[in-house]
């Protein structure tokens, strides 16, 4: 790599201290500076690191494809997402399936739906589950994204990711799950299954959803950092490491429902901790991704 | 207390009569001594002793064991400082110390022997003196090295009593001094014997005072005389002599021995050292070592008749032949010799046969007859000079005098006790001669008659003696010369008997005491005593020369010994005669003595230990020992028979027997005196003008006591002689045993040689053996190597042959391979003639065609030669022309080479310039490849992004066609609810004419909502709804718009409605798959309209099959090749792309892709 020798002589000793993320915004600069931009290359250093949040929404919008790799076509391609986006808008609004009173987020519903062709004849037609998935996954996205139509785009972009790309390996999760959960702390499986809890986790929030509405949104950035980069399997580090954190916790517990129904509402304050946690505990399970060259 | 009185009774019972008893008492005495341990019993022994001079009492205390003798010596001690006690104590002193106890050592430690230092220092009784000094002599050499302490008390002492001696400052009885001299004398030996280099360096610091000068003068220096000169002097110092080392390994008769070594008196001295005397007298070694002493006799003689002395000389001359009554003999052989010559004889023989010793006498007749003539010297001048001095002896001792001198003469003096028998033969009297030299000191005018007296009694000596000796060894040659002798000696005698007669008168005075009256007593006594000793002498020789005669032939041992009996018992009876004759005479002196005397010897005798002490000799000694102890018995016995015979009083047997006779004859004679005829003994001293009786007993007394003393140290001197014989025996007893051994040896030695000798012999047998064994394997060896050789030589020859063989061989293959070698070259040459052949077969054929060819040639050259003669002929006539022509020509060709010379050049630099050109076109299209690559690279980005841009507008078209589907989903749903409300308004009426007006005015309207009515209805039906009415219309526009299709030139609403129409025939041709006439039923395909129709639904067709996969392969088989035909037409077909269905427009652009995909091929289609 040119740019790993511009790289300042001191980050072999960051590295080495502990500080992370002192020459990842660099390196990632250097990343982005490419005209045509390494897909492969942004994805490895996305799960290696955590993103910048400058340039997060960039990389998101480039990892998912909604702007190409060139720079030359961004605008290009912006400017036909907004026309696209503002076209559906528009057709919504014509139909009268959605108002100016409308949320943002049934907005991205009733686009997403139209787009994928699902749009239901009515309005009050009951959601689905996809649909409520979308809309938490929505919600949180709205938090961290501005504009509408980035918003828009990348929720899209990232449920049509969830739905194509990791449609096999989302039901294996589970599995995986009590694996390394075996394998941490087989006490806590074993008291899980004997509460017969394990099976009625709360897999649809932590793997369908990502966590959205699980984590707050500045956690639940970093875990989705690493599950737009390609690797789904986070959500189950995260999942684990959320049952070791809270492991006292569910020991006390015996009643599957009210261990699922704490999971689902597990305390926010040191979200943080636990997705760094679990990020280590990734890759330590599943080794540190190399750079690809 | 009880025990004190039980031992007073013992004590009183100690001197009993009965021999039981007193056995037991001893025995008890020492049981008690054996288990008491304190003082008590030794101490009232001691006082009993003192009290009751006991025998008994002084036996048990001189054999005092270990733990007392120190209560024995304090207790001696203790009296030794009262006076009164002195001198008993000192007595049993001396008989303790005689005794050699066990703890003899112990005295120089113990306090007795200082105070009798002190006592010797300070005493002033002579007799205390005497027995002192003789103790201190007898003490000294038990003692030696412990002694030396108390050296200068032993000088001082010895300074003090020879002074003593000289000054005389107790004046005690001259008597007295003799004794003391004598001791004095004793003791000078003793400290000169033992301590030399001390002792003269005390004799010259003392006497080089001048004070003391004269005592050295008159005592000392008469001493010295008697000496030689110290070895130790010599070698020795004062240090050396009183190291414990030199007295260490020596015993106490050693000691003794020593001492008299270096002593000339001959009764002192001892020869062990035989060659000294060798040497200086070889002549007196004649018998034995003791033998020799009568030849120092004579120089101790002169030395006396120098001596100033009075009674000295006479004591030693006593003493000395005392001791050494062999000698008399001898010195009196000479004279003798004068007479007889058989002495000479004697005295070869002796030495030599009885000690067998290393040193034989030289020309012992000669030395004899000078010595003899020295010796008789001596004696006149002895008998001479003592004449004058023995005054002075006699004067004192008026009548009782003689009777010690007797005494004296009885135990000291031996040579008249050995001299009397053989004057018994002729003398009656054998005691008087002795005694007559007593008279003869007394009568000085009677000296000159005494030689001759002495040679008479030495000749009467003599042959008693040879008779002995003849008898001891040569009985044979004796038993000869017996009668001769015994005739000479009768003779002689007979010859001096007649002067003999009167000495004996002379002899008589022995008794009598006074001189002044000699000749009365003489006479009176003589006759006793020529009675007396006839019978006596008769009984005497008879018995003597009767055993003799018999016995000396036989048994020599018993014949030493039984004239010991006889005598006794011949003596049994001269007591009695001397008794009688005492009894008449006034002197009975001696009487009573004698027979207690036998008594006592004949116990002592028979009970003695002589005979035992003998038969020890017998039964251990070898034979020249026994000769050495025979002879000795002999003395013994002569000596015994002396004694008895002469004085009754003494013997001459062990010494405490005849102390004891001494000391109780002594008892009985004071108690005679005191019983008997004291007045007639008064009246006798007085008529003799003697001293009064008491201080004269006293003085007896004393002279008893010392003299005594005297023979008790004697004794002990005796004791240790006895102890050296008997080491020297002992020493003899090993040199026999050794020669013996010796002996033995050199017979093992001889039978060794012998074996030697046989075993040389075998030993060169074995050798000649082995040589004969040698040869002859020698000579086999030698067979066997001249074999070996030949063979040797054969095998050579063999060998050589072999070898020959093998040249031969060799040379044979050698030969062979030549051989073959030729045979092979022989064969290479056939061969090669053989090619040669055929080669030369070859050209020999070859030759052939040649000449062949040769004769053709020749044919053809004679034909060419003809030819050519006839050319030149021709050319001979052509010469002229060609010449110019070929000029000409030449030149022609000259510039056409130059032409195309030039033309070559022309060429190759356009060549150069091509050349120059194909490498920059090389390098334009290198850069044109470069270009293109890069090219390629920006197209590939470029599609990229245009994929991109595609992707994002297709996706907006995907939603763009989303939102319309949804628009007219909405306006479906509206018209639905629409046409619903009119359908119940209006009914069946009005839907005509409603179509109709909806169809003329709104054309394009109608068309598109028509493709959209369909395109809705798909869509409907696929949400399950269907509309019949629609499919019914399009059927009847189906109808309409095939008729439309006939005409060309279509406007753009025909178009679109053609193509809405088109879009509608898949659903109409799904009814219409029942009726596929229908299809048929179309313009016929010869016709453009036709084909034009069926190009549509070849691609209408196409796009159904992709889509709904109909079965209308037929149909489009047949098409398929047309279409090929007309691509051009199909190109220009589709004309608006906005109205374009999506599959065209995809096919489209699809093959676009590909055009832009095979940038670098050729289209086909275009091209």
């Amino acid at each position: 790599m040119a740019e790993d020798s511009q790289r300042n002589f001191r980050s072999v000793y960051y590295e080495k201290v502990g500080f992370r993320g002192v020459e990842e915004k660099k390196s990632l600069e250097f990343l982005l500076k490419d005209d045509r931009l390494d897909i492969e290359k942004l994805c490895t250093f996305s799960q290696r690191f955590p993103l910048p949040s400058m340039y997060r929404i960039l990389v998101w919008k480039v990892l998912l494809g909604i702007i190409p790799p060139h720079h030359e076509s961004h605008a290009l391609v912006m400017k036909y997402r907004k026309e696209q986006y503002r076209d559906v808008y528009h057709a919504l609004q014509v139909i009268r399936f959605i108002k100016d009173t409308t949320p943002q987020i049934e907005v991205f519903l009733r686009m997403h739906q139209l787009e994928s062709g699902t749009l239901p004849r009515n309005v009050s037609f009951p959601l689905e589950l996809e649909d409520v998935v979308f809309l938490a996954i929505a919600k949180a996205m709205e938090e961290m994204v501005e504009d509408n139509t980035d918003c828009y785009w990348l929720v899209s972009s990232f449920v049509n990711q969830l739905n194509n790309k990791y449609k096999d390996l989302l039901p294996q999760l589970p599995k995986f799950l009590e694996q390394y959960l075996n394998f941490e702390d087989n006490r806590l499986l074993a008291h899980l299954r004997a509460c017969s809890a394990f099976s009625k986790l709360p897999y649809t929030l932590w793997f369908k959803k990502c966590f959205a509405g699980c984590l707050p949104e500045s956690s639940l950035q970093r875990v989705w950092d690493k599950v737009i980069s390609g690797s789904c399997k986070i959500l189950v580090f995260v999942a684990l490491e959320i049952l070791l954190t809270f492991k006292m916790k569910i020991m006390a517990l015996t009643n599957a429902e009210k261990i699922t129904r704490f999971l689902e509402n597990i305390p926010q304050d040191n979200t943080d901790a636990i997705v760094s946690k679990a990020i280590d505990l990734w890759h330590k399970h599943c080794g540190t991704p190399v750079h690809l060259v | 207390m009880a025990q004190q009185a039980n031992i007073g009774e013992l004590l009183s019972m100690l001197d009993s009569s009965f021999l039981l008893i007193l056995e037991e008492i001893t025995t008890v005495f020492k049981d008690n001594l054996n288990s008491d341990r304190g003082p008590m019993l030794v101490n009232s022994l001691v006082d009993y002793y003192l009290e009751t001079s006991s025998q008994q009492a002084l036996h048990i205390l001189s054999t005092l064991q270990e733990p007392h003798d120190k209560h024995l010596l304090d207790k001696l001690n203790e009296y030794m400082g009262k006076a009164a006690t002195r001198l008993p104590t000192l007595s049993l002193l001396g008989h303790v110390i005689r005794r050699q106890p066990s703890w003899k050592h112990k005295l120089s430690q113990a306090p007795i022997l200082l105070s009798l230092l002190k006592c010797l220092k300070t005493d002033t009784d002579v007799v205390v003196l005497t027995t002192g000094v003789l103790v201190l002599i007898t003490m000294l050499p038990m003692i030696p090295q412990s002694g030396k302490q108390y050296l200068h008390d032993f000088f001082s002492i010895f300074g003090r009593l020879s002074s003593w001696c000289l000054k005389n400052p107790g004046h005690v009885a001259e008597i007295y001094l003799v004794h003391l001299h004598a001791s004095v004398y004793a003791l000078f030996h003793r400290l000169y014997g033992m301590y030399p280099c001390n002792f003269v360096s005390f004799l010259r610091s003392h006497y080089s005072m001048k004070e003391n000068l004269e005592t050295f003068e008159e005592v000392v220096k008469p001493m010295m005389e008697h000496v030689r000169i110290h070895p130790e002097l010599v070698t020795g110092s004062k240090d050396h002599e009183l190291d414990p080392r030199r007295w260490k390994r020596l015993e106490t008769h050693d000691v003794v021995i020593e001492c008299a070594k270096i002593s000339l008196d001959p009764k002192e001295a001892s020869y062990e050292d035989s060659y000294y005397y060798s040497v200086s007298q070889p002549n007196s070694r004649c018998l034995q070592p003791r033998q020799t002493d009568p030849s120092a006799s004579p120089y101790m003689d002169i030395q006396s008749s120098h001596g100033t002395s009075t009674s000295t000389p006479y004591f030693a001359s006593h003493l000395s032949l005392s001791q050494m009554q062999r000698q008399l003999p001898q010195i009196l052989s000479p004279q003798s010799m004068r007479l007889s010559t058989e002495p000479q004889q004697v005295t070869i023989w002796s030495p030599s046969a009885i000690c067998g010793m290393s040193t034989p006498p030289t020309s012992p007749g000669i030395v004899s007859s000078e010595s003899s003539q020295t010796s008789s010297q001596p004696y006149s001048k002895y008998f001479s000079t003592p004449g004058g001095k023995g005054n002075p002896l006699g004067t004192p001792a008026t009548s009782p005098p003689p009777v010690c001198i007797s005494d004296d003469f009885v135990h000291v003096s031996l040579p008249p006790a050995a001299a009397p028998p053989p004057k018994k033969e002729d003398k009656p009297d054998p005691g008087r001669p002795s005694l007559s030299r007593q008279q003869n000191v007394i009568n000085s005018e009677k000296a000159l008659e005494v030689p001759g007296n002495k040679s008479s009694v030495t000749l009467s000596d003599l042959p008693e003696f040879l008779g002995y000796l003849a008898s001891d060894e040569d009985s044979v040659e004796k038993d000869k010369e017996e009668d001769a002798i015994s005739k000479e000696i009768s003779e002689i005698t007979t010859a001096d008997a007649e002067p003999v007669v009167p000495r004996g008168g002379f002899d008589s005075p022995f008794y009598r005491t006074s001189e002044s009256l000699p000749a009365s007593q003489r006479k009176s006594h003589s006759v006793a005593s020529s009675v007396q000793g006839h019978s006596l002498s008769s009984e005497l020789l008879t018995s003597s020369l009767d055993k003799h005669g018999p016995e000396g032939a036989g048994d020599t041992t018993k014949q030493s010994f039984t004239p010991i009996d006889r005598p006794w018992g011949a003596s049994e009876e001269s007591p009695a005669d001397i008794r009688e004759g005492q009894s008449s005479t006034d002197t009975s002196i001696l009487t009573p003595s004698p027979c207690k005397v036998s008594a006592q010897r004949r116990v002592v005798f028979g009970s003695g230990p002589s005979p035992s002490y003998e038969h020890l000799f017998e039964v251990a000694l070898p034979k020249t020992a026994y000769l050495f102890v025979s002879e000795k018995t002999e003395e013994l016995l002569k000596k015994a028979k002396g004694n008895q015979d002469e004085d009754c009083t003494s013997s001459t047997s062990p010494m405490e027997v005849l102390d004891r006779l001494i000391q109780q004859g002594a008892d009985a004679h004071t108690k005679e005196l005191n019983k008997l005829s004291l007045p007639s003994k008064s009246a006798d001293w007085t008529h003799f003008g003697g001293s009064p009786p008491s201080d004269e007993i006293h003085t007896l007394r004393n002279q008893l006591l010392l003299l005594h003393n005297q023979l008790l140290y004697e004794c002990f001197k005796r004791q240790q002689h006895a102890l050296r014989n008997r080491r020297l025996l002992r020493k003899v007893i090993k040199a026999t045993a050794l020669e013996e051994h010796n002996a033995a040896m050199k017979d093992q030695l001889k039978l060794q040689e012998k074996d030697i000798q046989s075993l040389k012999l075998s030993l060169q047998k074995e050798q000649a053996r082995y040589h004969q064994f040698q040869e002859q394997h020698d000579n086999i060896v030698a067979q066997l190597h001249s074999q070996i050789r030949q063979l040797q030589h054969d095998r050579e020859e063999f060998y050589n042959q072999s070898q020959e063989l093998q040249t031969k061989l060799k040379d044979c293959r050698n030969m062979i391979a030549d051989l073959r070698l030729e045979l092979k070259k022989a064969n290479n040459k056939v061969c090669h003639t053989e090619l040669l052949l055929s080669q030369v077969s070859q050209k020999l054929s070859n030759s052939e065609s040649v000449q062949q060819q040769m004769e053709f040639l020749n044919r053809q050259l004679l034909v060419l030669g003809e030819v050519n003669e006839l050319y030149l002929e021709q050319l001979q006539h052509k010469h002229a022309d060609t010449t110019k022509e070929v000029e000409m020509m030449q030149s022609a060709f000259r510039k056409e080479l130059e032409k195309t010379k030039f033309y070559i050049q022309q060429q190759s630099q356009r060549l150069d310039a091509s050349q120059k050109r194909i490498v920059e076109l090389e390098s334009q299209l290198s850069r044109k490849d470069h270009l293109l690559l890069e090219q390629k690279k920006y197209l590939e980005d470029v599609k990229i992004q245009a994929r991109g841009q595609l992707q994002a507008v297709e996706s907006r078209y995907k939603a763009q066609k989303r939102i319309t589907q949804t628009f007219e989903l909405e306006i479906l749903d509206l018209y639905g609810r629409l046409e619903d409300s009119l359908l119940k308004k209006l009914e069946d009426e009005k839907t005509e004419a409603a179509e109709a007006a909806e169809e003329r005015p709104d054309c394009s309207n109608e068309g598109f909502a028509d493709s959209v009515a369909g395109y809705s209805d798909e869509a409907m039906g696929r949400n399950g709804e269907t509309k019949p009415v629609s499919a019914q219309d399009g059927g009847s526009k189906d109808g309409s718009s095939s008729s439309k299709l006939s005409t060309p030139e279509k406007s753009q609403n025909q178009r679109g409605r053609q193509f809405s129409s088109l879009w509608d025939a898949p659903m109409s041709l799904e009814p219409s798959t029942n009726v596929p006439l229908s299809v048929g039923s179309l313009p016929s395909s010869k016709s453009f309209l036709g084909m034009k129709v069926r190009e549509l639904f070849r691609n209408k067709s196409e796009s159904q099959c992709d889509e709904e996969g109909l079965t209308i392969n037929s149909l489009s088989d047949t098409l398929k090749t047309e279409l090929c035909k007309d691509p051009n037409m199909e190109a220009k077909a589709p004309p608006s792309p906005d109205h374009l269905s999506p599959s065209p427009k995809n096919q489209e652009s699809s093959v676009g892709q590909l055009h832009i995909m095979d940038y670098n091929e050729t289209h086909h289609d275009y091209s």
